[in-house]
């Protein structure tokens, strides 16, 4: 019994349905399907389409406001829907919850294809670049009112047509990013 | 008949695949190209781009989280 247990994971490496399920990452077209039926699951739970960096807005406001920041005046704070969300606290965001949920979910499924790996950084230019990106991401999806899930995804899955003009927007800040990308990283 | 090694640890996608693409129009028919990744979403479309263009195409995980992705050109 001992033996058979030390060799349980050498066993289960080899096992077709470990292969399948967790080791081998799903089809786009399985994972375009899931994330179809959770964006419904979570409109109809929450009542709010899927988004996901409003969510960094609202936890940098928290972490202003602990060391003593105040948000109050800021005009993207205004409305009565944003100081509500502040004031209710991580426990009833649901936001906050779903976007720990894709970090803690990321992290166990990459530990279950036992896949999980810290990475060098490599040059200098990562960093400027890893960096450089996440701000302008991260203001271009604020001014935007959404990134490409809560005003691209989620805005063409409630048939507005903001989420057409987003796709246009981005689709040609993609081809620029991607010239860019190939000049500078290659 | 040579093997090339191409370091794409630590990088992101898509430049594993692009730098790929680029290093094997340098190499000559029968070389083998070894690139490195631990990046899992280039473990996926770099052997889809090889198999695609018809090259022979082997994923080796060397290690948790790290790869080999061995394409011969046969082409």
């Amino acid at each position: 019994m001992e033996k058979k247990n030390g060799k349980f994971f050498d066993r289960m490496k080899s096992n077709e349905y470990y292969i399948k399920w967790l080791k081998n990452p799903f089809t786009y077209i399985v994972a375009a399907v899931l994330l179809s039926l959770f964006q419904i699951v979570t409109l109809a739970v929450s009542k709010n389409p899927w988004g996901v960096s409003g969510v960094f807005a609202v936890w940098g406001a928290w972490i202003y406001e602990a060391v003593g920041g105040s948000v109050d005046k800021w005009y993207y704070f205004a409305s009565s829907g944003a100081q509500a969300t502040l004031e209710g606290g991580l426990l009833n965001h649901a936001d906050s919850w779903r976007n720990l949920g894709i970090i803690f979910g990321a992290l166990a499924a990459t530990l279950l294809a036992s896949g999980f790996k810290i990475k060098k950084i490599k040059s200098k230019k990562q960093v400027i670049a890893a960096a450089l990106g996440g701000l302008l991401m991260g203001y271009g999806a604020r001014i935007a009112f959404g990134c490409n899930i809560g005003a691209l995804y989620s805005g063409i899955a409630s048939l507005s047509l903001s989420g057409w003009v987003f796709a246009i927007g981005m689709f040609a800040g993609a081809v620029v990013g991607s010239k860019l990308l190939v000049k500078y990283f290659m | 008949m040579k093997e090339v090694m191409l370091d794409c640890l630590g990088e992101a996608c898509p430049i594993p695949l692009v730098k790929a693409e680029n290093k094997l129009k340098e190499l000559e028919i029968g070389d083998m190209l070894i690139v490195q990744i631990d990046h899992s979403c280039a473990m996926k479309n770099v052997p889809e781009w090889a198999r695609k263009e018809g090259y022979n195409v082997e994923v080796e995980e060397v290690d948790d989280g790290e790869w080999e992705v061995i394409i011969e050109k046969t082409k």
